[in-house]
């Protein structure tokens, strides 16, 4: 659900955008099928994290049938507040020499 | 659309439209189509036979792994709204059963001329009143706002009170027939008892909340 949370964080996208994405972001570890797809969408709407848009961003260059999802601002306060905690977990292992400091650390 | 595609991939997309099946119906017709489009658009994207069957296997596992996870979603929201709704059933059965045990008795009694039933006669008549009005307004009230149910029961009882027992009060000079301390009795009883049962089912609902 991160990872759909992230694919629209910085953009709307339609359902191959978002698979597209998470594959690309996580070098291709991470593929999400049509099923796991679009029954976290599914999810994420019902829990007012993510929205459909009315209209599609760009119709020129689009497939008038394609669908745009969006995060809400409960999504995007939602997506910040895991980032955060995951960033607070990756420093205490930083911390306990689990992972190698960085230059500026 | 297909025009692009291999035979074989064809074949693929054609198959996943029929195997969505496996998902429920309102999933498969709020989702199905871009799902296909989707299985659609990997093909195009996947340019070597190899990839072309990691493809398949992944979307056929995903379907195998997702379907059933739908329907249990789908079991689940069901019984949600059967436990949501079953204490509604309950009150509205029970008050229908005591208002229609009230009008049977003050029947009966009247009919048979019984001194014990008459004599609560102005409280049974009171309680089929208060009864009918009171919890039709109270029912409303609770699903149309979002009013605390015992506030509303006990401001909707207090009024579908005091209306009639002071009409009947004021008209009672006019008419002898009308025992006007009676009247009055009979409403602060069956106030007592309404707002008592609310009171008693607000209770429980709590409770069962709480478990």
């Amino acid at each position: 659900m991160f990872h759909i949370l992230l694919a629209l964080a910085d953009k709307e996208r339609h359902g191959y955008h978002i698979m597209r994405e998470v594959d690309e972001r996580t070098n291709g570890n991470v593929k999400l099928g049509p099923g796991t797809l679009y029954g976290s969408i599914k999810r994420m709407m019902a829990d007012g994290l993510i929205e459909e848009l009315e209209e599609r961003p760009d119709p020129e260059l689009d497939d008038e049938r394609r669908r745009y999802y969006r995060l809400t601002d409960f999504g995007f306060r939602v997506a910040s507040a895991e980032a955060q905690r995951l960033e607070q977990m990756v420093r205490s292992a930083r911390a306990k020499k689990l992972l190698p400091r960085t230059k500026a650390g | 659309m297909n025009k692009n595609l291999s035979t074989e991939a064809k074949y693929f997309v054609w198959i996943y439209s029929i195997l969505l099946l496996a998902y429920p119906r309102e999933f498969r017709r709020e989702y199905g189509p871009e799902m296909v489009r989707l299985v659609l658009d990997c093909q195009r994207d996947t340019y070597t036979i190899s990839a072309r069957r990691r493809l398949w296997l992944r979307t056929f596992f995903d379907l195998v792994r997702t379907a059933p996870r739908e329907h249990l979603n789908n079991l689940r929201q069901e019984n949600k709204l059967m436990r949501k709704l079953h204490p509604n059933l309950v009150a509205i059965g029970g008050c229908v059963l005591l208002i229609l045990a009230a009008m049977l008795l003050l029947n009966y009694g009247r009919s048979h001329q019984v001194p014990s039933i008459l004599l609560f006669g102005h409280v049974l008549d009171a309680v089929v009143f208060t009864g009918v009005v009171g919890n039709v307004i109270v029912f409303l009230l609770v699903k149309l706002t979002r009013l605390r149910p015992l506030r509303v029961a006990f401001w909707t009882f207090l009024i579908v009170t005091l209306v009639p027992s002071l009409a009947l009060t004021l008209i009672a000079g006019a008419d002898p027939k009308i025992n006007a301390p009676r009247v009055v009795v009979g409403y602060v009883v069956s106030f007592m008892f309404w707002y008592g049962l609310h009171w008693l089912w607000s209770n429980k609902l709590k409770a069962s909340e709480t478990v």
